[in-house]
């Protein structure tokens, strides 16, 4: 089941990629990463796919007892094969085919191997249009022990690339995935071959070392393929130099699991010395590594790209692009708190203290001092927190992976709170007190009562992509929520686009003037949108690994203010854009709690006494014309609400109005 | 000091203390003019004006009072010889509040103009262009 597999996912990996993977993997994913820029990535792929492999041109030597293979020739398998004892026989150069029938078949092959080469097992199946999603494993001689598997590789085509070292005869299992599936369709190939580390791209091998790096210009990309060819056995690492300048932000963009290809390659910043590790990443686009960094001096600087993962396995092609990142209004950023393991949620409370939900310590942690105090874990014990929200009451809601809504009182005691929600994902309350929630097990918005009495849900499976995902309620009130690359609200029951971007748009926020914050952690950056969707700034800000979620700040009496902050998961941090680019207050947020004061001092603040706090300001805003300040249109509206209009103008508001 | 002197220092003093109120304004009585009233009235470009924030300054003001029950009206004084005030409902072109001043004479001595006007439905106007206040007898 799909659940089983996001639960499966996210709880082995609470990494960025399986963070990314939820909406991915929930529907008709859309492309989270920016996609190849031309068709030079796809192309790779498909040489990769069909180079040819090394065909020995002859039979190994010795008896074969259970039946010789032709060297590169085709062989079909003949059931029974379903063990070792009865498994077919191949060489290397040899292609078998068979069919994976009936369900839970097994297909058993055996090839003799010859200590040091660096053989490959390539399954052909989906990619031919054969519905068998393969699963293949390899077995040491002894016929028990997994030396090698693997599930998805091109697609969900199955590939392993070992390096034998022991001569011998070796067993490779294919099933269907979870050898549950079967049927007289599900065919397949395996392509037995030597692996070939063939020239590609533009790297120049060998490229091991700094000394021997591929040069390669800011604002150009390079592209090579990693494979631990003879030469580098244990794993390649290919070194690319270039030139930056100080003052400038470096961006490295590694481009490989975009490819469609199951890969995960790691990057690593290298100082002139070749030596000095400036800054390393793994999966800081998808499981893609893409890294920043603020070049202290000109000079020489090198990037290092290799597997992450079984660095003598499979090869795969990549592209490094190396950029000058040109700072946004947002940019400097400050850091506010780091090492906050994996912090994803983000919710600020109405003393303006920040809170972030730790995704892989399984906490909810305060950062004091309205994001610029201590750090202390407020709760603890909450598997994989999501989605924050502070109630109407002054209690901190968090979705948990585990399906549950759980309350966390101003004391830090978490109980369960809504829990019949299947996969509540993100959640928002409304000026009203109401809750909102994203469920994505049926991909639909469930609105609670402010006390988490179940109200209603709306389907939105009509929005495609992914969502609804991320949730916050809008200037009117009415939630808006990512379907991975578009926003979306839902107004009056209806579900209505708001706009859309090529990159994915995680947990946004509004300022008071009605422009949305986006925090676009696939592309490493904050947009800034007005209300239509227009782009005002592209970049607003750089100084963020990969954002993931934005809140504005509050000051001690409730009110927000024009600061804004991002979690940074990948950097396990809080940042804060810098204030001076943040032109207007945030939108409130959360429970608006109606005001205790007359008409008379409401008048007397517009006409200049004090006595209002700026979270009565923006109350009375929100209650009339919500354009970022108090004025004579929501002096009208509030004596409205109290009654306090003459009769012959106290018709109700604007038409359409939620008043 | 002159009893007339003392009046006019006890007059400012409350006129400065006082604060938002549907009859806010208090003023000097100024010797040998004829106190009574003057009206401020409201040219608008629109029929549908639901609040009106402006000013006035000149000459001395006793008091304000909307000139009708579909409008309410709220004052300030905002130092000595300036009221701002908010009128709020049928906002109508023509006379909108009367002014109690101790000179009539002296109306051609105020000026008023209009700071924010929004329509029946709470929005701001973006423009203030058509819109003028003036102040007579």
């Amino acid at each position: 089941m799909r659940f089983t597999v996001l639960r499966a996912a996210f709880g082995f990996l609470p990494t960025t990629g399986s963070v990314l993977a939820l909406l991915a993997l929930v529907g008709a994913g859309p492309a989270l990463a920016q996609g190849p820029a031309a068709g030079s990535w796809r192309e790779e792929v498909r040489r990769l796919r069909d180079m040819p492999k090394a065909r020995p041109g002859s039979a190994p030597s010795g008896a074969r007892p259970m039946g010789a293979a032709v060297a590169a020739a085709t062989v079909a398998e003949t059931e029974p094969n379903d063990s070792v004892r009865t498994a077919d026989s191949v060489a290397l150069g040899d292609r078998a085919t068979g069919v994976v029938n009936p369900a839970g078949d097994v297909d058993t092959w055996f090839v003799d191997l010859t200590a040091g080469q660096f053989v490959s097992m390539d399954v052909d199946a989906a990619a031919s249009g054969s519905p068998l999603d393969a699963t293949l494993v390899l077995f040491a001689p002894d016929g028990r022990t997994v030396v090698a598997s693997n599930d998805d590789f091109d697609g969900s085509d199955s590939r392993i690339s070992y390096r034998v070292p022991t001569g011998g005869r070796y067993f490779v299992m294919i099933s269907a995935f979870g050898r549950i599936a079967g049927g007289p369709e599900l065919r397949y190939a395996i392509d037995f071959g030597t692996v070939v580390c063939a020239a590609a791209g533009t790297e120049q091998e060998p490229n091991d070392s700094p000394g021997t790096a591929t040069p390669v210009s800011i604002g150009r990309s390079g592209s090579g393929e990693i494979c631990a060819g003879d030469a580098n056995p244990a794993g390649d690492v290919d070194y690319w130099a270039f030139t930056a300048e100080a003052g400038t932000t470096l961006e490295l963009d590694v481009d490989a699991a975009a490819l469609g290809l199951l890969v995960d390659p790691i990057l690593s910043l290298y100082a002139s010395d070749g030596v000095t590790q400036l800054a390393f990443n793994d999966d800081g686009d998808g499981v893609d590594p893409r890294l920043r960094y603020p070049i202290p001096a000109t000079g020489t600087y090198y990037a290092a790209v290799a597997a992450g993962a079984e660095p003598s396995g499979n090869p795969f092609p990549y592209t490094l692009h190396v950029r000058f990142l040109p700072p946004g209004p947002g940019d400097p950023t400050t850091v506010r708190a780091a090492g906050l393991g994996f912090p994803l949620g983000l919710a600020v409370g109405s003393t303006g203290d920040v809170f972030v939900g730790d995704v892989a310590g399984n906490r909810v942690m305060r950062i004091a001092g309205q994001g610029a105090g201590a750090v202390t874990t407020f709760a603890a014990g909450i598997q994989l927190p999501l989605g924050l929200a502070f109630d109407a009451f002054g209690n901190l809601l968090v979705v948990s992976f585990d399906g549950v809504v759980y309350r966390v009182t101003p004391e830090g005691q978490a109980t369960r709170f809504i829990t019949d929600a299947v996969f509540p994902f993100w959640i928002a309350v409304a000026p009203d007190g109401r809750i909102w929630l994203t469920d994505v097990s049926d991909r639909s918005l469930r609105r609670y009562s402010p006390t988490g009495e179940f109200e209603t849900r709306f389907d939105a499976i009509a929005i495609g992509g992914s969502g609804p995902g991320p949730l916050v309620i809008g200037p009117a009130g009415e939630p808006y929520f990512s379907n991975g690359t578009e926003i979306w609200k839902l107004v009056d029951g209806r579900l209505e686009r708001v706009f859309g971007d090529g990159f994915l748009i995680w947990a946004f926020a509004f300022d008071v003037a009605g422009q949305i914050y986006a925090p676009m952690p696939t592309a490493g950056r904050l947009k800034l949108f007005d209300a239509t969707g227009t782009v005002v700034s592209d970049p607003f800000a750089v100084g963020v690994e990969a954002p993931q979620v934005v809140a504005f700040g509050r000051d001690g009496t409730g009110a927000t203010v024009a600061r804004l902050f991002a979690t940074d998961p990948t950097a396990g941090r809080l940042i804060e854009v810098n204030p001076a680019g943040v032109a207007h207050a945030g939108h409130p947020v959360g429970f608006v709690p109606p005001p205790l004061f007359t008409a008379e001092v409401a008048a007397a603040s517009l006409l200049g006494a004090d006595g209002l706090t700026a979270a009565d300001l923006q109350y009375l805003d929100a209650v009339g014309n919500r354009n970022g300040r108090y004025d004579v249109g929501d002096l009208q509206a509030y004596l409205r609400t109290l009654g306090g209009l003459p009769s012959a103008a106290a018709s109700p508001g604007r038409p359409g109005s939620d008043r | 000091m002159s009893h007339a002197r003392w009046i006019f220092a006890m007059a400012a003093a409350l006129s400065v203390a006082a604060g938002c109120s549907d009859d806010p304004t208090g003023g000097p009585t100024g010797g040998g003019a004829q106190a009574g009233t003057v009206i401020l009235r409201l040219t608008t470009p629109y029929a549908d004006d639901g609040a009106v924030l402006f000013e006035v300054s000149g000459p001395p003001i006793d008091s304000a009072v909307a000139v009708n029950g579909s409008l309410r009206l709220f004052t300030r004084r905002a130092g000595g010889s300036t009221i701002v005030g908010v009128v709020v409902g049928v906002v109508t072109g023509g006379a909108v509040v009367t002014l109690h001043v101790p000179d009539v004479g002296a109306a051609a001595g105020y000026t008023a103009r209009v700071l924010e006007v929004a329509d029946r439905q709470d929005a701001l106007r973006s423009s203030l262009t058509g819109y003028a206040l003036t102040v007579a007898p």
